[in-house]
């Protein structure tokens, strides 16, 4: 039952997504190109809307609505390879035109050459994997 | 091309901003899409950082992904009368910056694809989790993340559009 829930969170952000033309390639060369603002728009507006939301739940201290549990905000460390990483990302950002949130909406809409674009992030997500266990053995031994 | 329907930019984001905050208050857990990615790997993979319990027991991600998967099809369907089919161009910006060539294209988006997977994870959060979640909690390393996601596709696009231009 939770996981239906979740599903119907996701398809409604799918289809944002697609409303939005984050799964529009050209809008992301536009954006960088400096052509077109529809995606800054986009992220400027949700970013907006979401500080007043989360400055909302924390006022009333927002109990989770499925748990009962008291919301909790994920405090996102400035992590080691936060500079390099995010330079790295705003690379394939560009290059792919697409995003790890938008590239499975894009996938939902037929757009077939999508599936590189995740089959490679898949990829890059098992190579971090494999480095950081890696790392975790070296520390032990 | 443009045979899904577009809302204007302030619509689509407030939209955006809305479903994150139902969502952080319905379930409780804080938006996030990237590491959706290492719960896939959570189910194939033995190695140790893959079956941390925050990927072995956190398996609302991949209905999440799911769902957004569900959700695209729900647009294209929407913007062509109930007609879905399959699209194999990436329209006029990417067909004029990447090679021409199909499998060189392919060669660059999978590699594209890995340098953001990559780069999410040594960063902590993609465009979602970062950018969409990150900076509304004022998370100062979600700002900077944001910011540099932002520098690093400007460098690459502009870099790639003036060496097309050549």
């Amino acid at each position: 039952m939770n996981n239906i829930v979740f599903m119907i969170f996701g398809t409604f952000f799918g289809l944002l997504l697609s409303l939005a033309g984050a799964t529009t390639f050209d809008f992301y060369a536009q954006l960088f190109l400096l052509q077109n603002p529809q995606l800054a728009r986009v992220i400027g507006t949700a970013v907006l809307v979401g500080t007043a939301g989360v400055l909302l739940m924390k006022r009333v201290q927002a109990k989770a609505l499925m748990t009962g549990a008291r919301i909790v905000f994920e405090k996102k460390l400035k992590q080691k390879g936060l500079i390099v990483g995010s330079l790295m990302f705003g690379a394939g950002w560009g290059i792919t035109g697409s995003c790890p949130g938008s590239a499975p909406a894009m996938l939902g809409e037929g757009k077939v050459i999508i599936i590189p674009v995740l089959l490679g992030v898949i990829a890059g997500t098992y190579i971090y994997g494999w480095f950081e266990s890696r790392r975790a053995v070296d520390c032990k031994s | 091309m443009y045979d899904i329907i577009i809302w204007p930019g302030w619509l689509a984001g407030a939209g955006i901003g809305l479903l994150m905050v139902a969502f952080h208050w319905v379930t409780g857990k804080q938006l996030g899409v990237s590491r959706s990615y290492c719960n896939l790997w959570a189910h194939v993979s033995k190695l140790p950082f893959f079956q941390q319990k925050e990927y072995t027991g956190t398996g609302w991600r991949i209905w999440f992904i799911a769902g957004i998967v569900l959700g695209g099809a729900t647009a294209a369907m929407i913007g062509n009368q109930g007609d879905w089919h399959l699209q194999y161009d990436m329209g006029q910006a990417y067909e004029a910056l990447l090679p021409s060539n199909v499998w060189l294209k392919i060669l660059v988006l999978f590699s594209g694809g890995a340098v953001m997977g990559l780069g999410a994870r040594l960063a902590g959060g993609c465009t979602s989790g970062h950018v969409i979640a990150g900076i509304p909690t004022l998370n100062f390393a979600s700002a900077l993340a944001g910011g540099l996601f932002f520098v690093g596709g400007l460098l690459t696009i502009q870099f790639v559009a003036y060496m097309v231009a050549l």
